[in-house]
């Protein structure tokens, strides 16, 4: 299907909404191009508004397009939805997990979807839980775990189907600090190790230069800021980049500092 | 590490009561107790204050129509009343999935939906002896045309209310048609489905009641007939209370049925 190789495509894309209430229309992107890598770890940064939440939900192929298109492997996620049908997970702000459901079946639940034995798929729910270091909550309901454990299940409910992109909307925003540090630790650690493509979408400026190998920054309508490979910087320019983009941010235009 | 904390369950958290006699609160045994005290007392005096005797008869009597129920005519009535929920629960769904999924469908079915939950009970008995020969079809006919609207109704609300993220989550893993309403959709409405489950039980204890009086030869309905035309108020007085106890017995199933699958919920 899409292979590990096949990277991501955004040509022109445009969404615009109309509003119920008033009738006029909200352009949300506006001639987005941008060509995402396999294996590559991009965090994508803006305020809010800026139509990032769109780009997920394009990406993900609950929304269709205005104008332009998303191709994964010569394929669009939201024309072919079945055949991104194991190939895409998600994780989400809030965890999303079925409350009628323990931890352990909240993560069997995308490999049921996928159609994978009962057997195996106990097994490989295990093992994430385990990895995740929620094996002897397996059996516990959500309301019976913090919101940081949730999360985790969450998370493992994302790898759980290996996926070969996965894509996280402020994931980690919701968690106080430590928490939401160990699992963006934990986050890259497996995007690594399972070479998903992984897109982050924050507002958060530090969680993307935590994350990210890239960081796309956007402003209004998605407007394509600025586009940094992490690589290109050393460590000891952090702080300069950090103003950089926090400039770009709040001028909505790229800083001369970022045009290396 | 950070070290996450299992939440507990609510410290004071008020045990459920069942509706069946060993459960019952004090307030409630006293105040049924006194009843039976009152009536009794107005028994005795019924002569005195020019009310027939028969007009309330003392609790003996009671007792002696109590030993003659037939458990049979009680079992009928339970069979009527559990294969025609059985049969609107399965047609109410049904046209709530057809509606929530069409809105062409739902344009079209709501205002049936409603104007076959406005009219009276005793015009659906009427059309049921006016147009079937079947006296089991005919109770089972009004029975699911007075229960059905009422699964669809509520199962439709449910469907309408469950939470936007979580289908936006499950659908994110691209389930079959059948996955998103089998994995999601019914367990999210299976609590309001329960309720809805509640409301329809006694609906149908006492639409059946009314069913049966007209045409039926067996069931608790065709008993009160029958104690009617025999001017029997200690008969109808016991096959009323076999009919109340009988949906006691129902509602406390049903609520143990609850616990067991909502055992999720806190």
């Amino acid at each position: 299907m899409t292979g590990l190789s096949a990277s991501i495509e955004i040509a022109d894309l445009r969404k615009v909404f109309r509003q119920t209430t008033s009738g006029q229309s909200v352009v949300a992107i506006d001639q987005l191009t941008l060509r995402i890598e396999p294996r590559e770890l991009v965090a994508i940064v803006g305020q809010t508004g800026c139509g990032k939440s769109t780009l997920f939900d394009l990406l993900i192929g609950l929304e269709h397009p205005t104008a332009g298109s998303i191709t994964i492997g010569k394929k669009t996620p939201y024309d072919d939805f079945n055949a991104f049908r194991g190939k895409i997970a998600t994780i989400f702000q809030q965890d999303r997990l079925f409350p009628w459901r323990s931890a352990l079946d909240n993560v069997k639940l995308p490999l049921e979807l996928i159609g994978i034995a009962e057997d195996i798929r106990h097994e490989r729910a295990m093992t994430w839980l385990k990895r995740l270091g929620l094996e002897k909550f397996a059996n516990a309901y959500p309301r019976e775990l913090s919101g940081g454990m949730r999360q985790r299940v969450a998370i493992a409910r994302a790898f759980a189907v290996q996926p070969e992109i996965l894509l996280a909307d402020e994931s980690f925003s919701a968690l106080d600090e430590v928490t939401a540090n160990e699992l963006r630790k934990t986050f890259v650690e497996l995007a690594r190790e399972f070479n998903s493509t992984a897109i982050l979408i924050t507002h958060q400026l530090e969680e993307a230069m935590g994350v990210g190998d890239r960081i796309i920054v956007f402003g209004k309508s998605a407007a394509l800021l600025a586009d940094i490979r992490m690589s290109d910087w050393d460590r000891a320019n952090y702080p300069q980049l950090r103003e950089a983009i926090q400039n770009t941010l709040q001028a909505n235009a790229p800083d001369p500092r970022l045009r290396k | 590490m950070p070290p996450d904390e299992v939440r507990s369950a609510t410290p004071f958290e008020e045990p459920r009561r069942s509706l069946m006699m060993s459960g019952l609160p004090r307030e409630t045994i006293i105040s049924i107790v006194l009843f039976a005290v009152v009536w009794q007392v107005m028994s005795y005096l019924a002569p005195s204050l020019g009310i027939p005797a028969f007009a309330i008869p003392g609790l003996g009597r009671i007792a002696q129509s109590l030993s003659k129920i037939t458990p049979l005519d009680v079992a009928i009535t339970l069979g009527r009343v559990l294969l025609a929920l059985v049969v609107s629960f399965a047609i109410g769904l049904l046209v709530a999935v057809l509606m929530y999924l069409s809105d062409s469908v739902e344009k079209y079915l709501r205002p049936m939906v409603r104007i076959l939950m406005a009219v009276p009970v005793v015009s659906w008995i009427l059309f049921a002896v006016l147009w079937f020969k079947g006296v089991e079809f005919r109770i089972v006919f009004v029975l699911v045309v007075v229960c059905a609207p009422v699964f669809t109704v509520d199962a439709l609300d449910n469907m309408r209310e469950v939470s936007r993220d979580l289908k936006q989550m499950i659908r994110s893993f691209r389930p079959t048609p059948l996955q998103f309403f089998h994995k999601l959709m019914l367990p999210a409405i299976t609590p309001g489905l329960i309720t809805s489950w509640k409301i329809t039980l006694s609906l149908a204890i006492r639409v059946v009641t009314i069913a049966e009086l007209v045409g039926a030869v067996t069931g608790i309905g065709h008993q009160l007939s029958v104690a009617q035309e025999l001017f029997s108020v200690a008969d109808v007085f016991a096959w009323t209370l076999v009919l109340v106890v009988l949906l006691f017995i129902l509602e406390a199933l049903l609520m143990q049925l609850e616990t067991r699958v909502l055992r999720w919920r806190a």
